[in-house]
């Protein structure tokens, strides 16, 4: 009897374990500071993208290290650094010395936060978020995939472009850090021998902040926290005095204008047409082709995402006709029925395998998108290789130039071919993922997934053969959720593919190879 | 169920009953069976005499076509009517006249109805393996009638692999629970009773098949933590017809001790916090003419709720007990 109530507590307590131990769950990349694996001092020859070289931003010549005006920045921080708030030492461990991935990070999440598709009002109709009512609702923006790729393209294109000139002035004027001045100062991160005047953490934090607070208007004070905590703690970790901090926002100012210049005339406005335009494109579809896509959602949705998005101004092509894929299958070919026999045998028959992949690669509403799952590869790579800021910012930046031309050229083939999705034309089709709101070839994520692992490829050699089967298996994720045709995925895999190498070709003749 | 405290010692009736069972069964198997946990539950009053079992299979159909997406009620064409189709097989063993167990593998199947614009395919399969024990703990009159109080602790896992974040699809949240209850009861001589319930829901881990969700802000992991909650229950009751028949009217609330809210026109996902009111009505009738069997019917509905389905089902059953060792005697006897 009594054998039987002690068996009982074990058990008891034993189910208690396991439920109840807390977990902590990552939210975000877990790194911490490194040596970095080489300075790149001449990274101020690279080119960059947006100006053309890192001299057309003007930095003054800093005040001499032996100046009065020096000496008490110097002063004023060790009085800092000495009353050092344990919240201000969180903040040096959170940022470390490679902020491209924090402020990449802070991206992701704002894009899954407001990836958001607007539900219909009470009398079935739709209102699209507004960016002259930001609050809305709905709250601008959606942050769907076109978006969240240009989003992170100008993010990357102009932190890099700012730390290229920001590298230059570093080697131009070699003024050293704090920490490696004054042996009284530790510095809160590996010690290393590149010049802190001006600060590439300052032009970061100021870079990113404009950015995304256009990118994210709703967001701008939360941004401006972020950017605060990382400018204080730029200095707190002993790498920066203020001066160094002021020459790197002022670049991360000009800097910021010019993208966001470029930002405002690419086309992006127009990208969400007017029914009657969305019923021109498709009715020039339907006259070529004798097919178009039709929303199916009820109510039904009257003009589809972004279609004029093909018409946004491209990185590194100067036509996106010149990348625009083969037709699709006729709707009476073997080829199309054959595709149609798949679709069915994957919709009766899910197999756990096909159900993950379907649901790993699925990244859909409220998640940071395709475009954001490679950036959190990309994310991972660079602190794997030790890359210092300027050669993170390059990865990204040519990473996130290619997806978004991947995503252009495939909103162009999209409303252009404007095929139907499997659920218009399989009778009482069902599926395990979500049908998007947009005509179904080319497969989105396939032509940004082959494009971003090419960059990665070309960037990380090693990594080559397993981001490429990453891209192949985002591509026939989407199969396998039923929402894609085949050749959706495989044609699509080869755009992406051929989209990248117009922005390798650039990369590879910038200077840092 | 059965009124257990009725004694089975006649052998005869008892070969009989067992006879009856087995026709009984064919007829659940033809008909698709019936019961719900209704009765005969962890939550409940009622306690199986020693040695006895109880199986219990009811038939549950729910559905819902709006849902609280944080408090706002939302009517969703995407997903229009969802319905639940649930096959319960339950069965509680009186291990000592004041300790039972009970084991439960409910199988469920969820749609959407046609037309709807989002054109996803439901689910079926095993939902949670259920095994819990309930102790009475205290039986006196007081008064004009008898208090008894109840304690049941339990636990659930998912008894398959299937997909919690595929929500409302999905067959349940995927996470095993431990749960602990006190329940207290006070019935008159007439009849009527009256119960209250109140349960600790610790509640685990799920895994999605991604490993990125946003939750108030990004996880990088598939690992999704589901709120402990609260579970209440209050119950008017009374027993008629020469205790042959039981009628109940009965609150159910539950409410999670943490979690984020559904986000505007989004799905939901396994790390919501869930709060409901739900309101019932139950009947129970002994069938007198076959000793054993008994049939219940009930329909609940969700009055109030947050991040969660405004959800009704209705369900019928069939129970039926009897003394496991007598006829494993009575087999013996036979031979």
């Amino acid at each position: 009897m009594h054998n039987k109530y002690y068996k009982l507590i074990l058990f008891v307590f034993i189910f208690l374990i396991e439920i109840s131990c807390e977990k902590e769950i990552p939210t975000n990349l877990k790194y911490e500071n490194y040596a970095y694996s080489g300075t790149d001092e001449n990274g101020g020859n690279w080119n960059p993208i947006l100006i053309d070289n890192g001299t057309d931003i003007d930095v003054s010549l800093p005040e001499d290290i032996n100046s009065d005006g020096y000496k008490s920045e110097i002063s004023e921080l060790k009085a800092a650094i000495s009353n050092i708030s344990s919240d201000q030492k969180n903040a040096i461990d959170y940022w470390t010395n490679n902020p491209v991935v924090r402020w990449n990070e802070i991206a992701l999440e704002l894009i899954a936060k407001y990836n958001l598709i607007p539900g219909p009002n009470d009398d079935d109709t739709y209102t699209l978020p507004n960016p002259n009512n930001p609050e809305g609702p709905p709250a601008f923006p959606f942050a769907h995939p076109p978006y969240a790729c240009r989003a992170l393209a100008y993010l990357s294109v102009a932190q890099y472009d700012g730390l290229v000139s920001v590298w230059y002035y570093k080697y131009e004027y070699n003024r050293p850090a704090p920490y490696q001045q004054d042996a009284s100062i530790t510095y809160a991160y590996e010690p290393n021998d590149i010049p802190s005047y001006p600060s590439d953490g300052a032009v970061l934090a100021r870079v990113s902040k404009k950015i995304l607070s256009a990118m994210f208007p709703l967001e701008s004070e939360y941004l401006q926290k972020l950017e605060n905590e990382h400018l204080e703690s730029l200095k707190l970790s002993g790498g920066n005095v203020s001066s160094d901090i002021i020459a790197g926002t002022n670049i991360g100012d000009a800097i910021s204008e010019i993208a966001l210049a470029r930002a405002a005339s690419d086309g992006m406005k127009k990208a969400q047409t007017s029914k009657a335009v969305s019923d021109s494109i498709k009715a020039a579809a339907f006259e070529r082709f004798g097919w178009q896509w039709d929303n199916l959602e009820v109510p039904v949705r009257p003009v589809g995402l972004t279609p004029l998005f093909g018409k946004v101004k491209m990185w590194n092509i100067d036509n996106v006709e010149d990348v625009r894929p083969i037709p699709p299958p006729q709707l009476d070919s073997e080829a199309y029925l054959k595709d149609v026999a798949i679709l069915k045998d994957y919709a009766d028959n899910v197999t756990e395998e096909r159900r993950r992949i379907a649901n790993f690669w699925q990244d859909g509403l409220g998640t940071y998108t395709p475009p954001g799952h490679w950036n959190r590869f990309a994310n991972q790579f660079i602190v794997e290789n030790k890359m210092n800021p300027l050669r993170s910012a390059r990865t990204m930046a040519y990473m996130n130039m290619a997806i978004m031309d991947a995503g252009i050229s495939c909103w162009d083939a999209k409303y252009y071919y404007h095929y139907p999705r499997p659920i218009q034309n399989i009778p009482g089709f069902k599926t395990i993922a979500g049908t998007p709101n947009f005509p179904s070839y080319t497969s989105g994520h396939s032509v940004f997934s082959a494009a971003a692992a090419e960059v990665l490829a070309y960037i990380f050699p090693e990594k080559a053969n397993l981001v490429r089967g990453w891209a192949e298996e985002a591509a026939i994720s989407r199969v396998y959720g039923g929402i894609h045709w085949t050749f959706d995925a495989e044609i699509g895999t080869d755009q992406g593919r051929k989209v990248s190498q117009y922005t390798i070709d650039v990369a590879k003749s910038d200077g840092a190879d | 169920m059965k009124k257990y405290f009725e004694n089975n010692n006649d052998v005869g009736s008892n070969y009989s009953i067992f006879q009856k069972k087995n026709t009984f069964l064919s007829l659940i198997t033809i008909f698709i069976i019936i019961f719900h946990a209704q009765g005969q539950t962890p939550n409940d009053a009622l306690m199986m005499p020693s040695k006895n079992i109880c199986i219990l299979l009811s038939y549950d159909h729910g559905q819902f076509d709006r849902y609280w997406e944080k408090d706002y009620l939302r009517k969703n064409e995407t997903i229009a009517t969802v319905n639940r189709e649930t096959i319960l097989p339950m069965a509680a063993i009186g291990i000592f006249d004041n300790l039972n167990l009970y084991l439960s593998l409910p199988y469920v199947k969820t749609e959407s109805s046609e037309p709807n614009g989002g054109k996803f395919a439901g689910v079926k399969g095993f939902q949670d393996f259920g095994i819990s024990l309930k102790y009475k703990a205290f039986e006196k009159a007081i008064g004009i009638g008898e208090l008894s109080l109840f304690s049941t602790i339990g636990y659930t896992t998912p008894a398959t692999n299937y997909l919690s974040d595929y929500m409302p699809y999905s067959l349940g949240f995927g996470a095993p629970e431990f749960s602990l209850r006190g329940i207290a009861q006070y019935k008159l001589k007439n009849g009527f009773y009256v119960r209250g319930m109140i349960a600790h829901l610790w509640r685990g881990y799920t895994e999605a098949e991604r490993d990125y969700y946003y939750n108030n802000g990004s996880y990088y992991s598939a690992i999704m933590d589901v709120p402990n909650a609260w579970n209440f229950e209050g119950i008017l009751g009374i027993w008629l017809l020469n205790n042959s028949m039981k009628l109940e009217l009965n609150y159910t609330g539950l409410k999670s001790t943490s979690g984020d809210d559904i986000r505007p026109y989004n799905a939901a996902q396994p790390t919501n916090k869930v709060k409901f009111d739900r309101i019932g009505a139950s009947i129970q009738y002994y069938i007198p003419t076959i000793k054993g069997l008994g049939v219940v019917g009930y329909h609940n509905r969700v009055v109030n709720g947050l991040n969660t389905a405004k959800f009704s089902n209705t369900g019928i059953g069939l129970t039926f007990q009897f003394n496991f060792i007598k006829e494993k005697n009575q087999e013996q006897d036979a031979q």
